[in-house]
């Protein structure tokens, strides 16, 4: 078993490699359906841009493709930045609002 | 030169206050001092509030006996800013007395004012 | 158009009642019966009242200008409307309200059984609630929509830190800290509109800018609306805000939750027609909404799988599902808002089946995390239906009404042309049923740690007879809502045209 490794090792290997901390197997069915809907999502995000270009929303799906294969685990930053902490949600709001105002007065 | 008036010099003041409110909730991490700055802060909307009603030479917007009814509308300042303060006065006060409720239930709680120490995320 | 002109009698009373029921609750200090009377008395009013009342206006200042024979102009072009506080009350109002006084009539039920002393105080917060949310959804001014919003935020507050535990405590405090923050963007907002317009009346503001240049202030209102948007999120729990808003959430008492997420419904629906009305005509505003909406359904949906706790997982999802309404409304299709409206409707009722199991988890004294339960189903087999079949109502499977409002989104998305949206909606549906019924798995249907053969001798959990039957009336609806969707859609059609047909180009 040890010698041969195969595709599903290295995937299961992979996945059950998040999820040292808790060990709870009640959390990694939950943490591998949200990192692939994660995954699917920003894939969709990115082919949304062939409203624009359709050259411009391949380009973005394939570097989208790469981005999360290189920076996954992507739910625990999820997770992360998600928290409660007052003052993060404080500035996550500001950013959001300047974005709001940036992008309306910019469509102006 | 540019003429500056009463009204533009209301809207700069109620900017300060109102981003010196925003800083200070920010980036201030005592809850005490939170609060102070939402105070600014709503002190800042309310000057913008009375200052949109201001008119240049205007008159208090009562209908005085004798008045004249056709320069009333054009001379008398707008009556509907004022008529929110009002309100956001009373909602600022209410809004303080629950913050401050909470707040001195959390330090019974916690023992501390620091916004990381007692407001920080559950699941961290 | 000319309507005879009324001010409606009945429109006062449904904010007058509960404020009365609140203010003599309160005064009942130690007297329960007297509470529970009172209080259960005045929520079947305002249910009944929300059920017969007529539609029409109720104006606090200001009237139109009335004519010869007892009706009154209403013409764009001619300024006959004077400065006017109004409220309306037509269909979508009429089964928003009647739906949140049903809620309301269980939750004071629920209230005044389960907590034990002095739940006046209590009590008098649940009936405020109410108040901030059908006040909300009546307004026509921003006048009273702004003070409806910073009431409801604050009386989220009270509700949620009565439960009384450090943590509820600490998602008021942040809840109210933002509230300030958000309550200070509306009152800005407000401002900037009435210094454009001169109107605090909402359609007479659209009004004006529809026959008015507006020049070089412009900037102004997209200014205005983004404030305006910043209070649509805090209201009803979108993106940047959704942590403490699922904080508050899952730190009530469930049956406080069920009224709290009734709230945020209503709000996102007031003030999301306003911010279409108002802004739907400016560039990029439909698309901000749009994708905060979408952000908002995929970043709840993604939290409430990783959670390990039902009450966790109820409080994502409630968030992921506003998510779900605001996509409807965001469209700014007749078809799109339509079903925005209605999943608005059936996520207020699959919700609380939902809420009011978690509530008799709790009631069980068995807890509500998924690591260390198990077995409820064979205790009780009643309460494990009511929650598997609100999960399929949840996660849109027909016959239950989730399914068709979904549906509707789902068409709307594919009739503007983007299929991403509607994929998304699935995605969302599809998950929302993973993450439900692995916590229904895990509590309910997983074999419990107790011995086998004490199990079988172990008792029996019996939900209460109230609980029963409010449960029942709920799948019931959800039921009837799914197999006969008309008998709503005909309530949300008339709002829906409104929105879509009274545009105004900049």
């Amino acid at each position: 078993m040890g010698s041969i490794d195969s595709l599903y090792d290295r995937v299961k290997r992979y996945l059950t490699s998040f999820f040292a901390g808790e060990g709870s197997t009640d959390a990694i069915t939950g943490y591998s359906s949200g990192e692939l809907q994660m995954t699917v999502f920003f894939m969709v995000l990115a082919a949304m841009f062939r409203v624009f270009m359709i050259p411009l929303g391949i380009v973005l799906l394939l570097v989208a493709t790469i981005l999360i294969a290189y920076f996954a685990p992507i739910i625990r930053t999820v997770d992360r930045e998600n928290s409660s902490d007052l003052n993060r949600v404080l500035f996550w709001v500001i950013i959001y609002f300047s974005i709001i105002l940036a992008v309306t007065l910019w469509g102006r | 030169m540019i003429e500056v008036s009463l009204q533009l010099l209301g809207f700069i003041a109620a900017t300060i206050l109102v981003v010196v409110g925003i800083a200070g909730m920010l980036f201030l991490d005592n809850l005490i001092k939170k609060l102070i700055a939402f105070t600014l802060l709503s002190d800042g909307v309310n000057l913008a509030l009375v200052s949109l009603g201001y008119v240049q030479g205007g008159i208090v917007p009562i209908l005085e006996p004798g008045a004249s009814i056709s320069e009333f509308p054009n001379s008398a300042a707008l009556i509907f800013g004022p008529g929110i303060v009002l309100t956001n006065i009373v909602i600022g006060v209410s809004t303080t007395a629950i913050l401050a409720a909470l707040i001195v239930a959390l330090y019974k709680r916690c023992g501390s004012l620091k916004a990381s120490k007692v407001l920080k995320g559950e699941r961290e | 158009m000319n309507e005879p002109i009324t001010n409606l009698w009945s429109v006062p009373l449904l904010v007058m009642i509960p404020i009365l029921t609140a203010i003599v609750v309160n005064l009942l200090y130690n007297k329960a019966r007297a509470i529970r009377v009172i209080s259960i008395g005045a929520a079947i009013a305002v249910l009944a009242i929300s059920v017969v009342s007529p539609y029409g206006f109720h104006w606090f200042a200001g009237h139109p200008a009335v004519n010869a024979d007892g009706t009154y102009t209403f013409t764009a072009s001619v300024f006959s409307w004077k400065l006017s506080l109004e409220y309306y009350y037509g269909p979508l109002q009429q089964i928003l309200i009647a739906v949140t006084s049903l809620l309301l009539l269980f939750v004071v039920v629920i209230a005044t059984k389960s907590l034990s002393k002095n739940y006046g105080p209590y009590v008098a917060i649940v009936f405020l609630t109410y108040v901030s949310a059908a006040a909300v959804i009546m307004t026509n001014d921003f006048y009273n929509l702004w003070i409806a919003v910073e009431l409801g935020s604050l009386l989220v507050a009270g509700l949620v830190a009565s439960s009384g535990t450090g943590y509820a405590q600490k998602a008021a405090l942040k809840y109210t800290f933002f509230s300030a923050l958000a309550g200070s963007g509306l009152a800005i907002s407000l401002g900037l509109i009435l210094g454009i317009t001169g109107y605090a009346n909402i359609t007479d503001a659209i009004h004006f800018l529809m026959t008015n240049d507006l020049g070089g202030m412009h900037a102004v209102l997209y200014v205005a609306f983004a404030f305006l948007a910043l209070a649509w999120v805090y209201a009803g729990g979108l993106i940047p805000v959704h942590p403490l808003k699922s904080d508050v959430y899952r730190s009530a008492f469930p049956h406080a939750t069920v009224l709290l997420q009734a709230q945020s419904k209503l709000m996102l629906v007031a003030i999301g027609i306003v911010l279409l009305r108002m802004f739907g005509a400016l560039p990029f505003a439909r698309e901000v909404m749009l994708s905060i909406s979408v952000l908002t359904m995929i970043i709840g949906i993604v939290m409430a799988l990783i959670q390990t706790d039902f009450r966790w997982t109820l409080a994502y999802i409630i968030v992921s599902h506003s998510g779900l309404v605001t996509v409807g409304l965001s469209l700014g299709t007749y078809k799109g808002i339509v079903g925005g409206l209605f999943q608005a409707v059936n996520d207020i009722i699959y919700m609380s089946i939902l809420l009011l199991c978690c509530e008799m988890l709790l009631y069980f004294g068995k807890g509500t995390s998924i690591k260390f339960n198990g077995g409820i189903a064979k205790k009780s087999p009643w309460l494990a239906a009511f929650v598997i079949l609100g999960t399929f109502a949840a996660s849109g499977i027909p016959p239950f009404n989730g399914f068709q409002s979904e549906l509707i989104i789902i068409q709307a998305a594919l009739e503007q042309s983007l299929p991403e949206v509607a994929a998304v909606v699935l995605m969302v549906s599809i998950s929302t049923f993973i993450a439900l019924f692995r916590a229904v798995y895990s509590i309910f249907l997983k074999p419990g740690e107790d011995h086998p053969v004490r199990q079988s001798e172990a008792k029996r959990f019996e939900i209460p007879t109230t609980v029963f039957v409010f449960l029942s009336v709920l799948l019931a609806i959800s039921f009837v809502l799914g197999v006969y969707p008309q008998l709503a859609l005909g309530f949300l059609t008339e709002s829906a045209l409104k929105v879509v047909f009274v545009p105004w180009v900049p």
